[in-house]
């Protein structure tokens, strides 16, 4: 029993599931549900299609050059049954298994991190909150807090009537 | 051949020669059995998978079930093994 990959999508095709198309040149295409076949047959790119992994790691959104993914290797020479070999390979498998996950989270994170140039304007709006929201305000209430990410906020600018200017100069 | 059966991938079925390209064994008109290798229809595996080729293809075979020609195109399907069609498969470049 082998656990293939999709050819459209990369996702395991466990036993049971998908369609498996052989070309005439011999190659032979896997497919785990009929959303990717029925890709395949509309001549879609999956590199370019993007819920596929393939379009995720060619656009960098997901984890791409990594050591674990070297150990997934497809193995064509059957090895003899050795009790404890198997049980060491299983051990490892999900050690690497927990070490690619870690390091997929720690490139999503730093792929949302605050960029630099948004830093500055955080800082900016830290100095100049006054501006946009009366010290008081945000003393007597603590909900009134600076946004954490750098969200659009609403100023709303109040004009001046020009009457009650004048009626303080006199 | 039961007539009623429909054909699929590694099912034997009884053909007639339509065309001939060259000076073969075979004649035009003639009566032949032929193994089919490829087929679109997709057939289910035991794994519970599925294979889908892509064209129709049968192999010219005696009624021992060895193919009369001298060379195979393209890759065959597997079920051939379970109909013990050997001379097929090692015949074929490719075992689907």
């Amino acid at each position: 029993m082998r656990l293939e990959k999709c050819w459209f999508c990369s996702s395991t095709i466990y036993p049971g599931h998908g369609i498996q198309f052989v070309r005439n040149d011999a190659k032979i295409f896997r497919f785990c549900r009929s959303k990717c076949h029925k890709n395949f047959k509309m001549k879609r790119n999956p590199r370019k299609v993007k819920w596929t992994k393939a379009y995720r790691k060619l656009h960098g959104k997901e984890l791409n050059k990594d050591a674990t993914f070297e150990l997934e290797r497809r193995r064509n020479r059957p090895e003899r049954y050795d009790r404890n070999v198997v049980q060491n390979t299983i051990k490892a498998m999900k050690k690497i298994e927990e070490i690619r996950l870690k390091r997929e989270e720690k490139f999503w994170e730093s792929r949302m991190k605050v960029k630099k140039e948004n830093r500055a304007d955080l800082e900016e709006l830290k100095q100049n909150i006054h501006l946009v929201k009366a010290p008081v305000a945000l003393q007597e209430d603590p909900t009134l807090t600076l946004p954490k990410k750098l969200e659009k906020v609403k100023v709303k600018v109040e004009m001046r009537q020009a009457g009650e200017t004048h009626a303080m100069e006199e | 051949m039961n007539k009623t059966r429909l054909a699929r991938l590694g099912d034997t079925i009884i053909a007639s020669v339509k065309e001939v390209v060259g000076r073969g064994k075979v004649k035009k008109g003639e009566v032949v059995y032929c193994v089919v290798v490829r087929a679109r229809m997709p057939r289910a595996r035991s794994d519970g998978s599925e294979v889908r080729f892509d064209d129709n293809a049968a192999v010219i075979i005696n009624k021992q079930g060895e193919p009369i020609g001298t060379r195979i195109m393209g890759p065959v399907c597997h079920e051939l093994r379970r109909r013990k069609m050997v001379k097929v498969l090692s015949l074929a470049e490719h075992v689907a």
